[in-house]
């Protein structure tokens, strides 16, 4: 534990190398989140000539510990025993913490979910050192190795560059769904390492003593997304939605006012207090566009707003707007997009065989419909 | 039996009222009241709901700030809250998330005992989620962030924490630290009693040399990090093209001239 003490200064802040990446898991598989950070890791490690180092916590660790260096890392280190079964703070910021003490890595990057958030604010008040949340960007300055963590402020306007100087390790959680997910290479040169870990009884008191699964709707990582809002008037007008989102293959978002009157799940939800999405197109179906929904949605590619009021915030942010009821809108654009698909299946299969995989391109689509 | 608990709170300013300038994408906080931050109502409505259930619960309110913060935690004592501190000192200013913990922790110690302590998720200011869990550490206690539910029973606290995978049910023996998430619960609105008397008795003024850090450990100097440099986050110039009801076939065609709708060829 830290006591009442000051942020140190380490004096030899040269013996700081390498980066180090917490690869958080669940049920002996590296979470996505874990896995975004290893390119970013290691284009930072290699270009100042040091290894991305993968740390990882479980029952065992064999199989993460491959998946690791096969997903990049240079090194890897992974813990076992049945007590890091499930995250808990006090074992795995007490473990983390020492292999800190061990390794002496120049930065520490921790996936900004929220057990990862849990155990980083611990981690750097025990290393005594500065965290940077939720960074976007990450680079290094190969001049003094120094971290350049950016993160986005005040409503996601501003991006700000965050820096620790003069305490190590450098430590920054990176935001879900930002940094790609690298290949995984079968045929990847790593070290690695499997320890036993002992737990002191101590730290296991908390005890987790109900876990419930959720379903999760992961729009992150969605290409198109249909979102409704108050606007829809009922909890039945999401139906519409979902035809419109099946009909071009999207995932269903929501704002969050729909959510908090129980229209639909809040796994859907759209914004500062749901997800945040980057999808390719997003359809804002009456949805007036409060400055938290924004916040969640505007770095779309391609924004579509289908709204009664001309003066709809969202219609600022938006590529096309279509200022008229969704109830009348949304029947139309669907009618038109299978119009449309109905004329794409028509050419391909008049025309011959080297234009077949158009067609069947769309049917594959179809079948990859996301789970509603 | 009654427990004793400690929430830590910030005054930040609205969010909605909070303007985007649209020039330059900053946030004008000018314009903008001061209130509670948002999830720190959420930690005192889950005191004062365990101080419901428990009685003899005694709550106090403490928070870091200018001496304008006043105003939030008399708003905290009109809905139920017994005991107020403001920590300020122009020593604080522009400490980041480590001294902001540090000072928080070294004023709980001060106050002494105590079974559980309450923060917001995070500020809507500079959302970051580590003072809560920062604290934690420096006072070597358990910890349950990002909770929607909890409370005590058997001489044990319970705490439901929402993952994004899951929903985890946490039990702890106190003394321990949770964080609870916005919109957790309905925040109780202020009472005329519950003001008046909280006019009465008033807030307590506590200062650097109150809790024994050195002037180094706190505020700008005491902060590992600094911040470099700010850019507005470039944004796409978006077009704002309208179309009709009735062209529907026209904005489909041009949605798929320009590759924003492939039918999944590409």
């Amino acid at each position: 534990m830290a006591g009442l003490i000051n942020a140190e200064k380490p004096s030899n802040i040269d013996d700081y190398k390498n980066v180090m990446v917490f690869l958080e898991a669940r049920d002996g598989k590296i979470k996505k989140p874990g896995l975004e950070m290893i390119s970013v890791g290691a284009s930072m490690a290699h270009k100042v000539n040091e290894m991305l180092i993968g740390i990882t916590f479980g029952e065992s660790v064999g199989s993460m510990v491959k998946e690791a260096g096969e997903y990049g890392c240079d090194r890897v280190i992974g813990y076992e025993s049945p007590d890091l079964k499930d995250f808990r703070t006090l074992p795995y910021a007490t473990l983390l913490s020492d292999l800190i003490l061990e390794l002496k890595p120049n930065i520490l990057l921790i996936p900004a979910t929220r057990n990862g958030r849990d155990l980083a604010s611990r981690i750097a008040v025990r290393s005594r050192t500065g965290v940077t949340a939720d960074c976007t960007e990450l680079d290094i300055d190969p001049n003094g190795r120094i971290l350049q963590a950016r993160r986005p402020t005040y409503g996601e306007s501003t991006l700000a560059e965050i820096l620790c100087k003069s305490h190590r390790p450098q430590m920054a959680t990176a935001r879900p769904g930002i940094f790609p997910v690298p290949e995984r290479k079968k045929d990847a040169k790593y070290e690695s390492e499997a320890r036993k870990a002992k737990i002191k009884k101590e730290f296991m008191k908390k005890e987790i003593v109900d876990f419930k699964p959720k379903t999760t709707v992961d729009l992150t990582s969605a290409k198109y997304i249909v979102s409704g809002g108050l606007g829809l008037g009922k909890a039945s007008g999401f139906k519409l939605i979902q035809e419109l989102a099946d009909e071009i293959g999207a995932y269903v978002g929501a704002s969050r006012p729909t959510v908090d009157l129980g229209w639909i799940g809040k796994d859907h939800q759209v914004g500062q207090t749901g997800q945040s999405v980057r999808p390719k197109v997003y359809i804002a179906c009456g949805i007036s566009g409060k400055a938290q929904h924004l916040m969640g949605m505007k770095l779309s590619e391609n924004i579509i707003s289908i709204n009664t009021d001309p003066d709809a915030e969202i219609n600022s942010i938006s590529d096309y707007i279509i200022n008229a009821d969704l109830y009348e809108v949304l029947p139309k654009l669907v009618e038109a997009i299978r119009k449309k698909k109905s004329e794409f299946e028509m050419q391909s299969s008049n025309k011959k065989a080297e234009e077949k995989p158009v067609k069947e391109n769309i049917e594959e689509k179809k079948e990859k419909k996301p789970p509603q | 039996m009654g427990l004793e608990i400690i929430v830590m709170i910030k005054q930040v300013p609205d969010s909605s009222e909070v303007v985007i300038d649209p020039v330059t994408f900053t946030l004008n906080r000018g314009a903008a009241r001061n209130v509670i931050n948002p999830a720190d109502e959420n930690a005192i409505e889950q005191a004062l709901l365990i101080k419901d259930k428990n009685p003899g619960t005694n709550i106090t309110v403490i928070t870091m700030g200018p001496p304008f913060a006043e105003t939030a935690l008399l708003d905290c004592m009109s809905r139920g809250v017994d005991r107020a501190i403001l920590v300020t000192d122009r020593a604080f200013a522009g400490a980041d998330t480590y001294p902001t913990g540090l000072t928080l922790a070294a004023t709980i110690t001060k106050i002494g005992k105590f079974d559980i302590i309450y923060a917001g998720e995070e500020s809507t200011d500079s959302s970051t989620g580590h003072v809560g869990p920062g604290v934690a550490e420096f006072l070597g206690i358990e910890q349950a962030s990002y909770t929607s539910n909890s409370w005590a029973e058997d001489g044990y606290v319970f705490a439901e924490r929402q993952l994004e995978d899951g929903v985890e049910t946490i039990k702890m023996e106190p003394p321990c630290l949770i964080t609870v998430l916005t919109n957790a619960n309905m925040p109780r609105e202020a009472t005329l009693r519950k003001k008046i008397d909280a006019m009465k008795k008033g807030i307590e003024t506590w200062t650097l040399a109150n809790i024994d850090l050195q002037p180094d450990w706190v505020g700008l100097k005491g902060s590992p990090t600094v911040v470099k440099s700010m850019r507005t986050i470039n944004e796409k110039k978006r077009e704002g093209k309208k179309f009709n009801v009735d062209e529907m076939d026209k904005f489909v065609d041009e949605l798929v001239e320009k590759g924003i709708l492939t039918f999944g060829v590409d």
